[in-house]
Order: structure tokens, then sequence, then C-alpha cells
């Protein structure tokens, strides 16, 4: 009985993070609409979510019980687009050349600018 | 026969089973990234939709409850940014500066290549979103009038590079810091160089998907912007 209990209000708890999720993101679809901001709804929900969190550390909690399991999972979640993806092998072979370059070259030097910024300046600050 | 194959639920098992069988088979086999469970499962699905000659688009509304899936999940980003919010904040100005040089430089970079050898404008727009975490960058690749189904693949080719390269070449500039390493490694690479990340240590991993988020943020904002030069 009482195990019974428990895993209803689990199963409760991921249903009402799951709308607690949906409702950010339709609030966020709602705030573009209004203000025409050139960002995805779901965008603006992380924001709100974000800094309310950021305030009210239950408040994010609540969204725990799904978000969790959907960061573990969201791999899951790219397959379908990445089944298209493969749909679209020639235009990618069509433009192998500079595709390559555009996308290893930003890459490499994205991440060596990254990790050699942040350090440097990570450093000055622990020694000052 | 048939009926099985064309069921409305055939498509969603089978990417749930492929997502599945190939988790179990990267854990087997010591996580190579090479088999990101991701590109093994992507490859399985096309595979056996072919085979049964079942169309692209009969399979997406089998696994529309997956699509439908990636607005909260977006939203749910917010949980590991809010999680290392105090190391972050203690030091801002750093991340806010890295952010932005490393913005700055790879956009540059990839505009920059394409340009210079004559691609056309769409595949520039497409290559854009890249180091984007794949929600947002559907989202935002749509809003700029991308190519999405190529603008995903190149975002999984940025994140298989993270997880495989990226920490080799990270070793050969010498940057040690596990924060830096972190940070560098989920700007360029997203979920997948955050998922190598996590391996590494848990500061590693926390800094990794907290500069995901940052980065998601100030792509969507900026690439509209950058993508208006080429419309």
């Amino acid at each position: 009985m009482g195990l019974r209990t428990a895993e209803t209000d689990g199963a409760r708890s991921v249903l009402a993070a799951l709308a607690l999720l949906l409702g950010l993101q339709l609030l966020g679809t709602l705030l573009v609409d209004l203000t025409h901001l050139p960002v995805p709804g779901a965008v603006v929900g992380l924001v709100v979510l974000l800094g309310v969190g950021a305030r009210f550390p239950r408040f994010a909690r609540r969204a725990e019980p799904a978000g969790e399991p959907l960061l573990k999972h969201l791999q899951l979640l790219f397959v379908p687009p990445g089944v298209g993806a493969l749909t679209q092998l020639s235009t990618l072979v069509q433009h192998a050349g500079p595709l390559a370059l555009a996308v290893v070259g930003s890459f490499a030097t994205g991440l060596v600018v990254a990790g050699l910024v942040l350090q440097r300046l990570l450093r000055r600050r622990g020694t000052a | 026969m048939n009926a099985l194959v064309h069921a409305p639920g055939f498509g969603l098992f089978l990417t749930v089973g492929a997502y599945l069988g190939a988790g179990e088979l990267h854990r087997r086999l010591g996580r190579p990234a090479l088999l990101a469970p991701v590109l093994v499962a992507m490859v399985v699905v096309s595979v056996v939709l072919e085979l049964l000659g079942i169309s692209y688009a009969e399979y997406l509304s089998s696994v529309s409850v997956l699509t439908l899936l990636l607005g909260p999940a977006t939203v749910a980003l917010a949980l590991p940014l809010l999680r290392s919010g105090r190391a972050l904040l203690a030091d801002r100005l750093a991340v806010l500066v890295t952010l932005v040089v490393t913005g700055v430089v790879s956009v540059g970079v990839t505009v920059a290549a394409l340009v210079a050898l004559g691609a056309p404008d769409e595949l520039v727009l497409t290559t854009l979103p890249r180091s984007v975490t794949t929600p947002v960058a559907l989202t935002v690749g749509e809003a700029i009038g991308a190519n999405t189904t190529l603008a995903v693949v190149l975002t999984l080719v940025s994140g298989v590079l993270g997880a495989t390269v990226g920490p080799w070449l990270l070793d050969r500039v010498r940057v040690t810091d596990a924060r830096a390493r972190g940070f560098a490694l989920g700007v360029v690479s997203h979920g997948i160089g955050t998922s190598r990340a996590l391996a590494e240590s848990d500061v590693t991993g926390g800094w990794s998907s907290a500069a995901m988020v940052l980065n998601a943020l100030a792509m969507t904002v900026a690439l509209p912007v950058v993508a208006r030069a080429f419309h």
C-alpha cells in the first residue's frame, strides 16, 4: 500500500514537472508573440526558469523530475532529425570541401580560443 | 507484416529500441566517441526505414512525441545552469569575455571560410547554428532560413569532433584547468561534448553544460543579426 502511494506520487511529480516545463515553453511562445523577439519560445522559457529558479530554488526543483531524465536522454530526441539529415547527404557531399573547412576550422579555433582565454582569465583572477 | 510495419507506434518503437541498443553497445565497447549512440541509432533507423520502404514523412508522424519533447527539454537546460550558478557568477566577467571572444572567432572563421570558397548564401546560413545545442539549433535555424536537416548533421559533426579530438587538442595547447576545458568543450560541441566532459570530472562537466546553455542563449540573439547579411 505504502509502495503504491509512493509510486503514484512519483508519476504525479513527473507529470507535474512536464506540465511546468511545457507551461514555461508556452509562456515563452506567448512572450515572443507579444514582443516579436527573434528568439524561440522555448529559449525564453529557459530564461524565465533561470530567473525565477535563481530566486526560488524550490520552483526549479519542481521541474527536475521531468527535466533531469529529458536532459539525460536528450540525444534520443535528436535521432529523428538526424535520420532526416541522412536524406540530405547529397547536399553535404556536394559541398564537402567548404563545409569541412568551415566546420573543422571553426571547431578547432573556437575550442582553442575558449580554453586559452578562460584559463588565462581565471588564473589572473586567482593570483590577484 | 505490413500492418505491423505501418502501425502508428512502429517508428517510435524502432527509434527508442535503436537508441537503447546503441547505448548498450556503446557502454560495452568502452564508450568510443565515434560510436556515439545518437549516430548509431540514426544509421540503424535509416537503414530499417529504407529496407521496409517506410517514407520519412510516415516515420516523422510516428515519432512526433519526441519532436514535441524538444521544447520542454530546451527549457530544462536551465537546470544545470542553476546548479553551477554560484561558481559561474563568481567568475562572470571571465566567462562573459570568453563567450563573446569565442563566438566572434568561430562565427568569423565559419563565414570567412565559406565566403572565400564561394559557397552559396544558403549554405552559410545552414552552417551558422552548428555549435549550438540541437533543440536550439533547430529553432534558430528555422528562424534564419537555414536548411535545418543539414544544420542538424553539422551540429552532430561538431559534437562528435568535440568528444573525439577535443580533449586531445586541449592537451596540445596546454589547457589544464578543468573549468576552462569544460567550458571550451561545451561552447563548441554542446551536449555530445558535454557528455565527454562529464567523463573527465564533475567540474569539467558542469562548466561544459553551462557553456552549452550560455552559448545557445548568446547565439540565439546573435545569429539572426549575422544572418541578415546573407538574405
